[in-house]
């Protein structure tokens, strides 16, 4: 009777909603409706919970209300008496090599188990690293790009400075050449009345020292030799009577 | 001695070293040492000539008549102004570099828009760790692999691995 019960509502358990991820995937390609549930909703991180690595938690829960804690155990318990008793399964060599490959397998994955989730776990976290460093670099250089632009714009909005930059040049350039032709014309003209008085000055000069020089001539001239005698001798007797009153002095 | 020419416009030359893009600096110190070289001999010569102070030259020149020969003819004299050339050319260079200018930041315009939408598409991107590989073609189309091209796994040049 318990084994009817057993079996029964093993049943019940397999036709009913979640068991597992697995469960839930089969039903999701079942549906015939168009409409998906999109975007597809993140998948759970980690898998159902089972307890002695198995067996899923939903099947003590669901016999907790009736049974209790010890409920589904004793019937694990039972229904492998009953099956050993009525010897519906026969022990024999192959149950030996079961258990000893059930046995190495288990300590195996006991060992190397999470060493290894680790290892495919850090292989897909590289991956997923990757892809998220190309979307940072790629916003990066957008929002960068996006910048210059706008920089760019701002730097063409500015030519109106360059032109009139040029025509000031321009204007520079004209008022200059303009001073410098009438600063021309003024030095010009005032060389040339320079000029005039310099030529003056210079004529007086020339005859100035001209006529000095004629008359000194001709003074000179006059002086006969004769004339040069008296003057001479007149100096003698004038200088002699002038050391004689020095010496009576 | 004939009147002003146009007034000078005054150039913010701070406001316009900002503007300068990097690759045309050179050219644009140029353009400043040119421009304050000109300021600065402009600035050199007086406005008005000097005077000539015709009653001295009256009295010390002896030739008669010829002080005011001159002096007649000096304030009849009209310098010319030298002659603009070029203010029609630097007017059509600015209507060439303003519609070169419309149509580059017509162009950068065009340029933002297109980077605004891709940045939205980052930025609307679902995370990667709830991305399918269907999801992930069509993020980026160039990881699809091409079934038809490369029936075998795994679908793309061994190269390209």
């Amino acid at each position: 009777m318990l084994s009817r019960t057993a079996l029964l509502s093993a049943n019940a358990l397999k036709s009913k909603g979640p068991l597992g991820a697995g469960l839930v995937q089969a039903s999701h390609s079942l549906h015939t409706s168009a409409q998906s549930l999109a975007p597809v909703p993140p998948l759970p991180e980690k898998g159902g919970k089972v307890r002695h690595g198995i067996i899923p938690e939903e099947f003590f829960q669901l016999l907790y209300p009736k049974t209790g804690v010890t409920g589904p155990y004793m019937l694990g318990t039972g229904l492998l008496v009953y099956l050993l008793s009525k010897e519906l399964y026969i022990v024999n060599h192959e149950t030996m090599s079961a258990a000893s490959i059930g046995a190495v397998i288990i300590y195996g994955i006991k060992k190397f188990g999470p060493s290894v989730a680790a290892f495919a776990d850090k292989l897909n976290e590289e991956k997923v690293a990757k892809a998220q460093e190309v979307k940072d670099l790629a916003l990066t250089s957008l929002t960068q790009a996006i910048e210059e632009e706008k920089k760019q714009q701002w730097r063409a909005e500015g030519r109106s400075m360059l032109f009139d930059a040029k025509r000031n040049n321009v204007a520079m350039l004209l008022e200059t050449n303009f001073r410098e032709r009438i600063h021309m014309v003024t030095n010009e003209v005032k060389k040339r009345l320079d000029y005039q008085i310099a030529l003056q000055n210079l004529h007086r000069q020339m005859e100035q020292e001209h006529m000095i020089n004629w008359v000194e001539k001709s003074v000179i001239g006059s002086i006969t030799p004769q004339q040069e005698k008296e003057s001479i001798a007149k100096c003698i007797s004038d200088l002699k009577a002038l050391a004689k009153a020095k010496a009576t002095v | 001695m004939a009147g002003r020419r146009a007034a000078l416009r005054a150039v913010d030359w701070v406001a316009f070293a900002e503007r300068v893009p990097p690759n045309q600096r050179t050219i644009f110190n140029n353009l400043k040492t040119r421009s304050d070289a000109l300021a600065a001999k402009l600035a050199s010569l007086p406005e008005k000539p000097v005077a000539i102070d015709w009653s001295y030259y009256r009295s010390a020149v002896a030739k008669a008549g010829m002080v005011e020969d001159f002096e007649k003819k000096f304030s009849a004299l009209k310098v010319p102004e030298p002659v603009d050339t070029q203010s029609t050319l630097i007017g059509s260079q600015e209507a060439e570099a303003n519609t070169l200018a419309a149509t580059y930041i017509e162009g950068s315009k065009a340029r933002i828009a297109q980077y605004q939408k891709q940045l939205e598409k980052f930025q609307n991107m679902i995370p990667f760790d709830q991305m399918t590989i269907e999801d992930l073609n069509d993020t980026f189309p160039e990881t699809k692999l091409d079934k038809q091209k490369h029936p075998y796994w795994p679908n793309k040049p061994i190269a390209d691995l």
